[in-house]
């Protein structure tokens, strides 16, 4: 515990500041210093990662997205018969082969397709599944097996294992909530919605630099704190979590760490592409500019919501369907402009995919296998794994021909140039798409 | 069984604790009274008493009709005219049902039963973004307010019915033949008995329990067509019976697991932290006692020696509305207007009547990031310095007067309900002899002490 603090701080006192800078530096001379040494800096910030490090986005489509009519099996009799309202006839769809076409409104990730910069993989799911929203998306976010709960994320034990002694920023979520794909033992990893909110503010005090330096005293627990008595006592908590003080300490010495250094890149950035105008947007235009910008992350983490779709589904998913595309196009775009697109890999999941049949509500209920899709400069394009069986199902749903941990452990493996098995705890074989 | 607490472990200290777990904590004055009441006319004073309900008459609303909007024979302009329309009207009745609700929580004088309504939100999490009708989320609140206290398996039929969880859940358009599963699933994995609790086929038999519940497109109120159910034999746990939805209910409420489930919940909700099973196992006997009776039991709780361990103590992390609930108190002020209040709800994740989703807010640790955590230190600051004639009285919290010992004992027990460390406090005093005692230099260590990580815990 004490250990990683003091690495935290002498990470931002040698790494960002460029050399040891004492926290009681006033704050306006610190800005000016960021100011100049901007540039300079640029080198620093990327120690840990480096600027050819390659960078996993993670977007994940919340609720349970309909595979079916995202990666639509239109050469599949099976599946006109199980949706006589919501299938989309084959004419409409972006044919990718004689088999699948995209959803209609993809056609920015069919441009992708074809320029040879998107994989799809078919049937991802894994055993046992599991058809709440919460225990499957908790199964795809800790790499579990259906049977087992596990307290920590994949990407927490990846940061864990690989990432020792790196910036809290290690893994950037963007939104007000912490994945629990982030969560671990020590917890790395910082989440933010909006990035010009992400700072202490102290222009209405009266006393500045008295102000900011009793801030920052305060939220630098290596000192008396946590050496004297109290940490004993805490320690003695029953939670296995660690005790919530610390953890709030833990939390506030990131924040006061990652804000500084994220205000000075959002100030530095400019958007690189034109985004259209909704959540997911938004969220995908700030991690261009932090990867723009040098932040040392490796995995963003994004997401979209509102595909639990049970009723009245087809106009529903039309419009998530045609928000998806248009970020990601504009993501792309964004990255290519950057020179950055040849670094960024982008996987998308969801915690399951619809059932086979359609509902009397014109809609579809949870299910399990769905495709997934993987995007980005190295990618190597196709679809990958078997086209699932229509027919053949469990339950009314489509038993898994890709395991998800193989698409993880490809990424790991392939992309991070990662060990899999200190993350995923065993080893699962790996996938084409990298 | 529980432990009762010894009255003369009744301290000044554990008061706080129940002020601040059992409602929205309070100014040290408040405190002090409820202190001075005794224990058990303490926890009475908090369980047992309701205001007036003209106290607080909430927003008339009327229910959206969209149906009818839809089916006139209007131009496509027009119905495009008529939809902008509702939709306005859906977003500023919904704000009005907000203010409503949260003035409420913040002026009532038996904030108790407000927490708890807040609780059971929380539990039959229902979102306007997906019911998108102000008037069914109301109802559903005084359906929540009349039963907070109350017998669960009522409750839990009562709710069933309700027709913002009927939209919600889909089971308006569930019927025999069709039934959709998305409530029954939800009744028992979230609702009553957890997950693992029953089987993928306990879920399609009793989703044809519920089929035929719909909406009263007028009145809003709910209306039951029975050719649309499904009155045939159903195997629910291994019982084959023609159940409808209340008889169901009444299964579920009877297994073992449902009374676990919920003493576990609210226990998670009020102490802190989720119990150990020994402890569970009491506090399930102990809700099981009371017939199910929430209020009896929390009662049961706040009087027990267990609720007031240390464990407990300044250990559960505020949500964000007991966050700024519980800060307008202890700076004294008023509510801030409502644009505020709106926007510090909605950047701290936690927006009355849109949970994120059917689980509810996750809280605990789920409530702060680096990201949130910046802006509760940022929004203290505003709630410290802004809001115009109702600006927090400095003198009254920090005397002009006050040495800057006796001024960090003051600013201890008023933020924190109990000493700070030794760290906290020997920066708190230079910073009080290096600043000296102006309104504006008492302001900012006000707004300091409001960024550190203790003051989230309560």
């Amino acid at each position: 515990m004490k250990h990683t603090l003091h690495t935290r701080r002498q990470f931002l006192r040698t790494s960002i500041l460029g050399g040891a800078v004492s926290w009681t530096i006033p704050a306006f001379l610190e800005r000016t210093f960021f100011t100049l040494d901007a540039m300079a800096a640029d080198s620093a910030i990327q120690t840990p990662t480096g600027k050819d490090s390659p960078i996993l986005v993670v977007l994940q489509l919340a609720g349970g997205n309909d595979g079916l009519n995202t990666l639509v099996p239109f050469g599949d009799d099976a599946y006109y018969r199980a949706r006589p309202n919501l299938a989309i006839p084959g004419a409409k769809t972006l044919r990718l082969n004689d088999h699948f076409g995209l959803n209609p409104k993809l056609t920015g990730l069919k441009s992708l397709h074809d320029e040879g910069h998107l994989a799809m993989v078919q049937g991802v799911g894994y055993p046992n599944p599991n058809r709440s929203h919460f225990r499957s998306t908790e199964i795809w976010h800790t790499a579990s097996d259906s049977a087992v709960t596990e307290k920590y994320g994949w990407m927490g034990r990846y940061f864990d294992s690989c990432c020792k002694g790196e910036d809290p920023a290690v893994g950037v979520s963007i939104g007000s909530q912490t994945p629990q794909a982030f969560a671990a033992p020590e917890p790395r990893g910082i989440s933010f919605a909006r990035p010009e909110q992400f700072r202490f503010d102290l222009k209405s005090a009266s006393d500045r630099d008295a102000a900011d330096e009793f801030f920052r005293s305060v939220n630098d627990f290596e000192s008396a704190q946590m050496d004297g008595g109290s940490i004993g006592m805490l320690a003695g908590h029953a939670d296995a979590g660690g005790d919530t003080l610390d953890f709030l300490q833990r939390t506030s010495l990131d924040a006061v760490m990652s804000s500084d250094k994220v205000a000075e890149i959002i100030k530095r950035s400019r958007p690189g592409a034109s985004y259209p105008s909704n959540r997911l947007a938004d969220s995908l235009n700030l991690v261009a500019r932090l990867i723009g910008g040098g932040m040392p992350t490796r995995v963003y983490y994004v997401s979209q919501g509102g595909y639990d779709t049970h009723s009245n589904q087809a106009g529903a998913h039309e419009r998530l369907m045609e928000e998806l595309d248009s970020s990601l196009s504009a993501f792309c775009a964004d990255l290519k402009a950057q020179g950055n697109f040849d670094r960024v890999l982008l996987m998308s999941f969801s915690e399951f995919g619809r059932r086979v049949h359609e509902n009397a509500s014109g809609g579809t209920d949870h299910g399990a296998a769905a495709p997934l899709f993987v995007l980005g400069g190295k990618v190597k394009p196709g679809i990958v794994g078997a086209a699932p069986s229509l027919t053949q199902l469990h339950d009314g749903d489509i038993i898994h021909g890709v395991d998800f941990r193989s698409v993880y452990a490809t990424v790991l493996s392939k992309w991070l140039n990662a060990p899999v098995e200190p993350v995923l705890k065993r080893s699962f074989p790996l996938l084409p798409f990298i | 069984m529980l432990t009762p607490l010894p009255s003369r472990e009744w301290t000044l200290p554990a008061a706080a604790h129940l002020l601040n777990r059992a409602a929205f904590g309070g100014s040290p004055e408040e405190i002090q009274r409820l202190h001075a009441m005794g224990h058990a006319a303490a926890v009475r004073s908090l369980i047992r008493r309701g205001e007036e309900e003209d106290l607080f008459p909430a927003p008339e609303l009327v229910p959206m009709n969209y149906r009818r909007i839809a089916k006139t024979s209007m131009t496509p302009e027009e119905l495009a005219a008529a939809k902008k329309i509702m939709q306005i009207q859906l977003r500023e009745q919904t704000q009005e049902a907000r203010a409503w609700w949260i003035r409420r929580m913040a002026s009532t004088p038996f904030p108790a039963r407000e927490k708890c309504v807040l609780f059971w939100h929380g539990h039959w999490a229902t979102s306007i973004e997906k019911v998108k009708d102000p008037f069914l989320i109301l109802q559903q609140n005084q359906t929540l307010r009349a039963h907070a206290f109350g017998p669960f398996a009522p409750f839990a039929k009562e709710i069933s019915k309700d027709p913002a969880m009927i939209r919600y859940l889909d089971l308006n358009s569930s019927k025999v033949g069709h039934p959709n599963e998305n409530f029954a699933r939800e009744l028992m994995e979230l609702f009553t008995l957890g997950e693992g609790h029953y089987s993928e086929e306990d879920i399609q038999e009793l989703a044809r329990a519920f089929t035929g519940y719909r909406i009263h497109p007028v009145t809003g109120s709910f209306r039951f067509f029975p050719k649309e159910h499904d009155s045939g034999v159903k195997k629910i746990f291994g019982k084959f019976r023609p159940f409808d939805g209340d008889a169901a209910i009444d299964l579920i409420v009877s297994r073992p697991e449902c009374a676990e489930f919920l003493s576990a919940k609210l226990w998670n909700f009020y102490a802190g932290e989720k119990p150990s099973a020994p402890l569970n196992e009491l506090l399930a006997s102990e809700y099981r006692a009371s017939g199910m009776n929430t209020g009896d039991f929390l009662e049961k709780i706040f009087l027990s020696r267990e609720f007031y361990t240390s464990n407990y103590l300044r250990r559960q992390i505020k949500s964000p509305i007991q966050w700024l609930l519980q800060t307008c108190k202890v700076l004294e002020r008023p509510l801030p207007d409502f644009r505020m209040v709106q926007n510090t709800l909605g950047q701290l994740g936690q927006v009355l009547f849109a949970p994120p989703n059917v689980k509810g807010w996750d809280g605990g640790r789920a409530w702060v990031s680096s990201s949130t955590l910046l802006l509760r230190y940022n929004l203290a600051g505003r709630l410290v310095r802004e809001g115009g004639g109702s600006m927090p009285d400095i003198e009254k919290i920090l005397p002009a007067s006050a040495s800057p010992q006796q001024a960090c004992d003051l600013l201890a027990w008023r933020f924190f309900q109990g000493p700070m460390s030794t760290e906290l406090r020997d920066k708190t005093l230079h910073l009080l002899e290096k600043n000296g005692n102006s309104p504006a230099a008492r302001h900012d260590i006000v707004h300091l002490l409001m960024s550190t990580p203790d003051f989230q815990l309560i």
